[in-house]
């Protein structure tokens, strides 16, 4: 029996009172309470299971070719999802890509440069950003940005250096709808949360760091190149991959955009392609036996990559916090 | 005496051979002019008939809908535009009261139905091949290139195969972008069959509901394959006429079997189903057809509904909706870019609609 | 003492500078890149936000929200009555699952489980479950409820309702953390057992914080599409049966809508796409309004 005051949790003085009324009661609430944090386990238990059961007749008739081969023809009973994969993928770093830059010149100028009367905006700014669903973008991102970058900005950059080395083999293509547009839907999409956890990493750099730089004559720039960035690297690697496990799960902004062009395994970023959740949310609907099962085989996959991402992430983010508090 | 009597029945066996003539007259129809059934009891139907599949013939059904709802007040009809596939697995599934669908239920899937079901054909509209190319109003495609185009091996549009059939019009050298369906279609199943028919060595894919299209881009519906070539410069995509012309695409004309170039239009669908053999299912093909003005790829569309129902308000608010898709809903249809069926054919299906029982 | 990652090597490095010139043009990048980010954001934001008001706006007549969706998808007519029902029903019965559940495993972790094996594998887990996409919640749903039960609203709400929970945990963890130890332990010395203290004393003073994030949670559920394309079909017509038929939700309207090249279908979408984000940021201002009277009060 513990009774040192602070420390929640074992009740403490209360199971002083050992036997007597309501100590039934007490028993009852915390096996409500134990059940309640249990379904949490049983969810995911059960969403891992559910899901792996309905798709192992494709992963069965599929083999390996599931996830090595991009032909996807279900007629034919073939489900090859490197395509889908792929395209998952590259849409998602593309998005990184944008987006990383941004948010952390966002999560820095919020933290160390603005005057501090557009601090409070700046976060009310990116909230809203947050909160806007998803399927909004995809609806802006279909009627009116991917019809204007493919003639205005695609097209005159692949007819400029389409045909060079190098460059030419990611600058190429010109379809509003592509991978290149999904990059940048996601990228607008991951920002607010890059930002938001890149800032808080940012202000937890102690004073003395910040001082002692100043104090050797560095510029702004130089201090947090020297003590910021050093310092919340950990952290802010981590926020990077909560925005990438977030932009690989998004689903409806990159259906609409990305151009549903199946087969495509290719570095042309003007050219349209698709995602794994995009083929999910275009086929399910009337899809039956293998296919459906092959179709949530790709939900596996989702999950099984989002999950390997955000676990990484968070021990990244975890191993971070740790350092910083001195333990 | 006798001359009155005499003069008496002439003048009615003349009234009488009068009112057979003004009644044989009156009541004539022509193939564009269906007679409405004033006599059929809608105001008596109720229930509510959810249906589900083509989007090929959804404005169609929409406009009948909204008119079937003002003289049959008691029955509520829906219609969900998933596509002919799954408007077939929602009617075997038991899901769904009726289905649309532009293609036929495969041998193999018919033993998941419930039941045994009839087809009933409503009306017909050509699949257009709908292009967006600036500069460019009006095209000539015959059979063999646009086979090329949708497998592939023509990828611009100042390709020879193009040039050859369009002689003295300058061509843009713009990317094709190909759109197709993403979802299992019974336009695609036609489509895909009139190229496999009319050009068999370029159409080198499994024509059916679903067509491993090589390069394509692809959206779910007819709507959504015509967003893609309204936005898209240098896009081509099958949609039906009624919505292309919604969307203000541009149409090519297609070479037939006699090797004119015929444009889209109701007049060479119904030139395309006048000669279309009926089965004794009363489903029909008029692809690919004969005739110097049909236009090659019309296609005929389908409700199917099971044979036997078991609620009896249930089967005659099915009948009712099905009369009426036959009957007044057809002088709708060319309003919005349909073609009604041939008499013949209507009144076979008509005929058919005593089968449902229940 | 922490590690001083300014050190003696980082006062070489700032000497050896070229000169004083380049580090001085090197920090007006720097700040103009910083400066220039924030830009960046707002244009899209901007955007966005602009189309949707402008387009969406001339939707908006009384008819909106009480019609029926028309039955000719390509005409303009009708309204949204039964998109906008939709949403607010799916949501507030996903939310009355969520939020006994969420609060209630936040209370186990904070108060009983704390630092043992099982309090930090649910904590694990849940963390793990705000990773989960949106649309394998709506796969999950579609398997294991709307394949024996059919299509309707019930299917929706649960899917909301598993990616509600994980959020609905963290945050409420973080408000029972934020309650002072003291509050409890005056609690306990006054003679209350321990569900006592929780419901009475401890949940009180977390309301405005748990009230925050619950609403914040439910307005990023409000915004969901993938996990109801399954599980809800699609209906014209009200339905506000939870458990029969199907039914229809703005987000899903939005998404179909916007994949037709029909003025009046694109407009509709505009409109629906406007009434959602309006839902969603009164819910996520009226959140952000208790958080800063909890926050005022507790600093006070």
């Amino acid at each position: 029996m513990d009774i040192t005051p602070g420390g929640s949790s074992g009740g403490d003085v209360a199971s002083l009172l050992g036997v007597g009324p309501g100590r039934r009661a007490d028993q009852l609430f915390h096996s409500v309470a134990l059940v309640a944090g249990l379904f949490v386990l049983a969810i995911l238990g059960l969403i891992a299971a559910s899901t792996t059961h309905e798709a192992w007749p494709a992963f069965r008739s599929q083999g390996l070719s599931f996830v090595t081969s991009s032909t996807w023809i279900p007629a034919e009973g073939k489900f090859g999802a490197l395509a889908f994969i792929y395209g998952t993928v590259l849409s998602s770093l593309l998005a990184l890509l944008l987006a990383v830059p941004v948010s952390l010149g966002i999560a820095l100028y919020a933290n160390e440069a603005a005057p501090s009367r557009i601090r409070r905006p700046i976060i009310y700014v990116l909230d809203l950003l947050a909160a806007i669903p998803s399927v909004v973008y995809g609806l802006w991102g279909v009627i009116v940005l991917a019809p204007f970058l493919g003639p205005n900005v695609y097209s005159p950059i692949n007819d400029a250096v389409g045909g060079w080395p190098v460059i030419g083999w990611f600058l190429n293509g010109s379809s509003g709808r592509s991978f290149m547009t999904a990059g940048i839907i996601l990228a607008i999409m991951i920002t607010p949360i890059v930002t938001s956890l890149s800032r808080e990493v940012i202000a937890t750099v102690p004073r003395a760091q910040r001082e002692a730089a100043y104090a050797m004559g560095a510029t702004r720039w130089e201090m947090i190149r020297l003590a910021v960035l050093p310092w919340g690297r950990g952290g802010i690697v981590g926020a990077i991959m909560l925005g990438l496990g977030r932009a690989m799960g998004e689903t409806i902004a990159v259906a609409l955009v990305i151009g549903s062009q199946a087969g495509q395994v290719t570095t042309h970023l003007f050219e349209a392609g698709d995602s794994m959740a995009a083929v999910i949310v275009n086929q399910f609907g009337e899809a039956s036996g293998t296919h459906r099962a092959a179709l949530v085989g790709l939900g596996v996959v989702l999950f099984v990559v989002t999950i390997i991402v955000n676990v990484s992430a968070r021990s990244i983010v975890a191993r971070f916090d740790r350092q910083a508090q001195g333990i | 005496m006798r001359s009155s009597s005499k003069s008496l029945a002439l003048l009615v066996a003349v009234l009488a051979v009068f009112g057979v003539v003004a009644a044989a007259c009156g009541g004539s129809t022509s193939d564009s002019d269906a007679k409405p059934d004033s006599t059929y009891d809608y105001a008596s139907l109720s229930g509510t008939l959810n249906g589900s599949g083509a989007t090929f013939p959804k404005a169609f059904y929409e406009e009948a809908i909204a008119g079937f709802a003002g003289v049959a007040k008691g029955v509520t009809v829906n219609y969900n535009g998933t596509g002919s596939g799954q408007g077939k697995k929602d009617l075997a599934a038991g899901t769904s009261d009726w289905a649309g669908t532009d293609s036929l239920v495969a041998d193999a899937d018919k033993a998941t139905f419930k039941g045994p079901f009839l087809y009933f054909p409503t009306v017909a509209a050509p699949i257009t091949v709908s292009f967006n190319l600036s500069g460019v109003k009006s095209l000539n495609l015959s059979a063999a290139t646009l086979a090329r185009i949708f497998t592939g091996s023509v990828t611009t549009w100042n390709d020879p195969a193009i040039s050859a059939d369009n002689a003295g019009v300058t061509l843009p050298s713009t990317k094709i972008t190909v759109a197709v369906r993403s979802d299992g279609s019974g336009t695609t199943s036609n489509f895909s069959k009139f190229l496999a028919a009319a050009a068999p060595e370029a159409f080198t894919l499994t024509a059916g509901d679903t067509v491993a299209w090589p390069s394509a881009q692809s959206a779910k519906g007819n709507a959504g394959v015509a967003q893609i070539v309204k936005a898209t410069n240098g896009a081509i995509g099958y949609v039906d006429l009624s919505d292309a012309v919604a969307s203000g695409l541009a149409f090519a004309s297609i070479g037939n079997k006699d090797g004119k170039f015929v444009q889209p239009t109701l007049e060479g669908a119904s030139a395309a189903l006048a000669g279309a053999t009926i089965n004794a299912d009363l489903t029909y093909s008029a692809l690919n057809a004969a005739g110097a003005d049909s236009y090659p790829i019309t296609a005929g569309t389908y409700i199917i509904v099971y044979s036997s129902i078991s609620n009896p308000t249930q089967a005659s608010a099915i009948r009712g909706w099905i009369n009426y898709v036959l009957t007044e809903a057809q002088t709708i249809a060319p309003e919005v870019d349909f073609a009604p069926l041939p008499t013949a054919l209507r009144d076979k299906a008509i005929a058919q609609i005593a089968s449902i029982q229940g | 003492m922490n590690e001083l990652f300014v050190t003696t090597e980082s006062g070489d490095l700032l000497l050896s500078d070229t000169t004083k010139r380049s580090r001085r043009i090197r920090n007006r990048l720097a700040s103009i890149w910083m400066a220039g980010s924030v830009l960046v954001a707002v244009v899209p934001l901007a955007l966005v936000i602009g189309y949707v008001l402008i387009k969406g706006v001339g939707q908006l007549t009384p008819d909106w929200f009480t019609k029926d969706l028309p039955a000719v998808t390509r005409r303009a007519g009708g309204g949204m009555g039964p998109a906008i029902v939709g949403t607010l029903l799916i949501t507030a019965v996903a939310a009355g699952m969520a939020v006994p559940l969420g609060v209630l495993g936040a209370i186990y972790l904070h108060e009983y489980g704390g630092r043992g094996r099982l309090g930090r594998l649910i904590r694990f887990m849940a963390d793990v479950m705000t990773g989960v996409p949106s649309i394998v919640m709506g796969l999950f749903v579609y398997t294991v409820w709307t394949i024996a039960h059919g299509l309707s609203a019930f299917g929706g709400a649960l899917a909301l309702a598993c990616l509600m929970l994980p959020i609905i945990i963290r945050t409420t963890e973080e408000m029972l953390r934020l309650v002072p130890d003291e509050l409890r332990q005056a609690s306990y010395a006054l003679g209350n057992r321990k569900w006592r203290t929780i419901l009475t004393v401890v949940l009180p003073a977390a309301f405005g914080g748990i009230t925050s994030g619950v609403m914040l949670a439910i307005a990023r559920a409000a915004g969901e599409t993938a996990p109801l394309v399954f599980t809800i079909g699609a209906a014209r017509n009200l339905n506000l049966s939870i458990f029969n038929g199907p039914t229809t939700a703005l987000s899903v309207q939005i998404f179909g809508n916007a994949q037709t090249p029909f003025e009046a279908a694109q407009a509709r979408a505009w409109g629906a796409a406007l009434t959602l984000v309006a839902i969603v940021f009164i819910l996520t201002i009226l959140a952000r309004i208790v958080a800063a009277r909890v926050a005022r009060r507790h600093n006070a």
